[in-house]
């Protein structure tokens, strides 16, 4: 080997696959199996930030995070909610099996409350999962972040706009969402920290408006100008 | 009966120098602010004295903090003095302006005999800074009198209170001024001489008066006090010289305060969710906050980080000069249930409370929400907000029965602007409101856009077509 390669060998900012040992990190299923696989059979990351990165809503991007919602709030864990962009809808969370005295709205305007109230529900033992629409934040918030998850051990998912995903980011899951032709979800792992990226699974998200896709729609009969159409 | 007597010499500048910061030398003045009426150790030491006009006291010590007297103020720092003896003394006496007076007798059992309780007063007034003399007598009188004149021994025998009372000079034994001069003029120097005097005889030269007021010095006519009875609530209040205008200032006398708190909790066996914090200004209105906690709390640790952030969040209008804390609101101590022995289990009850208390101290009360359904037809009215509550153990009934809806609701309706690419289920027509004048009439559809999301829309009576929630 050339003197210049054993050289960087030494240096130890220069990372080598081989050393890399596989890291069990505490992880909460999904509830997915076809994503659990692409996850490493683990899920969400406990104790680490999770990105999702989507353009717009109405994909099945809460339908991912029911199954994890429905199980930490039965557990008695608190769910936290913090500047969801639209209402919530109570009574279809309660029809998905959610504990709602669990889960708790926080609206704040001030970005300084939003990182301070995160940091908060992050570190504290009775928060089970933070799902939070930041805005926009700068790496060193995101930072900020990371560090406060890792002193709790919650899931933490953070949803943002698809152009972040060029930005880098500390999280340690990043997932990009787009829908599919047939009203499923394709993930596409963006960053998966102890593991390459790259991996795509597409998930059936039907049953979230009582749909089957093979069947024809049901549509009784349509009251509009067939014009319109 | 043995009464205990407490005269303070100078409470309003014991409360001064208790509120916080440390200022040189202290005089409280007289209200029209002429002559002094009390001086601090450092400005005796520099030469002021009880009684001296304040420009001499100023032209002496340039840097004098001043304080003007105020009655209502004495006697409310009086009653913080009562509040805190009752805990050792059931039978207490207000002695405005500057007295308190408490029935021993009955403790001397409890405590294991009179210096024990003399002990423990002693020890009480030094742990609060209190300059007070201490007087023993067998009547209320004598005991005022012993003390005031800082003559008090721990003895529960008569005679030997009768004695010290002997030897008293008449200028001290607070006769009104006109008869203090006939008593003199008859020749008579001190209290004694004037015991021996025949009853009948003092009655008919001087008056009944100054009878009545010997023999209940003596004992020998009753003296019946009105005992004081506790506040319900708790108050506090810190009184500054120099006005404070940073947060930071307020920390150091809330730390007592809270810490007087915590004790009188204790002692109550209670706890509380609710304080009240006035901020007296020179000019204008006073600022009142209202720090909440979550759940029921008696530590002052915890209080003081509440009110803490609330200060940062809210900054002051204007320097402060008084601090006043109020609780009225009394809560039952929870007993924290289902603990193992060695309490290695986390307390996650107190840890939600403490979270949720901290969250709304700085976000405010309404930034924390929780959903629940309510029963009505019309998408828009079928939830509700409420405020935080601690999660029920209760298991919610099944949601079976509730009808298929979206994930988001969206704040109002909004108009569809493009044609749906794929439509799924419908017409469901919502139709109701016509009881409160809020009538919808409406077809919702599930379908799907362009861009993939699917969405639940609407047509209503008026031919219009509507996005109302996404299924996210």
């Amino acid at each position: 080997m050339s003197e210049l390669l054993n050289t960087l060998m030494k240096d130890a900012r220069v990372w080598q696959g081989h050393r890399h040992n596989k890291t069990t990190q505490a992880a909460e299923p999904t509830g997915y199996q076809a994503l659990d696989n692409q996850l490493g059979g683990l899920g969400w990351p406990r104790g680490a930030l999770s990105e999702c990165l989507l353009d717009a809503l109405g994909i099945g991007e809460l339908t991912l995070l029911m199954p994890l919602m429905q199980k930490l709030s039965q557990a008695g864990k608190t769910v936290f909610w913090l500047n969801p962009p639209h209402t919530p809808y109570a009574p279809a969370l309660a029809r998905e099996g959610i504990k709602l005295d669990q889960v708790i709205m926080v609206h704040t305007e001030d970005k300084g409350d939003i990182l301070w109230t995160l940091e908060n529900c992050l570190r504290s033992p009775v928060t089970g999962l933070v799902i939070a629409w930041p805005g926009k934040l700068a790496a060193r918030e995101i930072r900020r972040l990371q560090l406060a998850a890792e002193a709790g051990s919650n899931v933490c998912v953070l949803f943002r706009e698809r152009h972040y995903a060029e930005q880098n980011s500390p999280a340690a899951l990043r997932l990009d969402l787009v829908p599919d032709d047939q009203q499923g979800l394709k993930v596409n792992v963006v960053k998966r920290r102890g593991s390459w990226p790259g991996q795509r699974c597409s998930l059936a998200m039907t049953h979230r408006a009582g749909l089957l896709h093979h069947e024809s729609p049901r549509v009784v009969q349509g009251p509009w100008p067939v014009a319109a159409r | 009966m043995l009464w205990l007597h407490l005269h303070f010499p100078h409470l309003l500048l014991d409360h001064i120098r208790h509120s916080g910061e440390s200022v040189a030398a202290l005089v409280i003045v007289e209200g029209s602010g002429q002559t002094v009426m009390q001086a601090c150790q450092t400005a005796r030491n520099l030469g002021v004295k009880v009684g001296m006009r304040l420009k001499t006291a100023i032209s002496l010590v340039p840097d004098l903090g001043i304080v003007r007297a105020d009655q209502p103020q004495e006697a409310r720092i009086l009653e913080d003095q009562a509040c805190w003896l009752y805990r050792y003394a059931a039978h207490i006496v207000l002695v405005p302006p500057d007295g308190l007076l408490a029935e021993i007798g009955s403790l001397q059992r409890m405590y294991g005999g009179l210096p024990a309780v003399w002990r423990t007063i002693e020890e009480v007034l030094h742990e609060r800074q209190l300059t007070a003399w201490v007087g023993i007598g067998h009547t209320p009188l004598a005991a005022r009198l012993i003390a005031r004149n800082g003559l008090g021994e721990c003895s529960s025998d008569t005679g030997r209170i009768l004695q010290i009372l002997g030897k008293m000079p008449l200028l001290a034994a607070e006769f009104d001024g006109r008869t203090c001069t006939r008593l003199q003029r008859l020749g008579l120097t001190t209290l004694g001489e004037v015991f021996n005097l025949p009853p009948t005889e003092m009655a008919r030269r001087l008056s009944p008066e100054t009878l009545a007021y010997i023999q209940k010095i003596q004992g020998a006519r009753p003296d019946p006090q009105a005992s004081w009875q506790p506040p319900h609530y708790f108050r506090q209040q810190a009184d500054f010289i120099q006005d404070i205008e940073h947060s930071q200032g307020l920390l150091f006398p809330l730390r007592r305060m809270l810490a007087e708190l915590e004790k009188d909790l204790c002692w109550r066996q209670q706890d509380t969710d609710c304080l009240l914090l006035a901020l007296q200004h020179r000019h204008g209105e006073p600022t009142h906050l209202r720090i909440r906690t979550s759940g029921p709390e008696h530590r002052a640790e915890a209080f003081l980080n509440l009110i803490s952030l609330r200060l940062e969040q809210q900054p002051f209008q204007a320097p402060v000069t008084s601090l006043r804390l109020t609780v009225k609101r009394f809560l039952e101590q929870e007993v924290p249930g289902g603990q193992d022995l060695l309490g290695e289990s986390q307390d996650l009850n107190e840890a939600w409370h403490t979270l949720m208390s901290r969250l709304q101290a700085r976000l405010g009360d309404t930034a924390l929400t929780q959903l629940s359904p309510k029963p009505d037809h019309r998408p828009e009215r079928a939830w509700r907000t409420s405020e935080v509550r601690p999660p029920s153990r209760a298991t919610t009934a099944s949601a079976d029965q509730l009808p298929r809806r979206p994930l988001w609701l969206l704040q109002g309706p909004q108009p569809l602007t493009e044609t749906p690419k794929a439509w799924f289920t419908g017409p469901e027509r919502i139709s109701g409101g016509w009881w409160d004048g809020q009538r919808v009439q409406r077809d919702y559809y599930i379908a799907q856009l362009s861009n993939g999301q699917l969405a639940w829309v609407f047509r209503d009576m008026r031919e219009g077509w509507f996005i109302h929630g996404w299924f996210g």
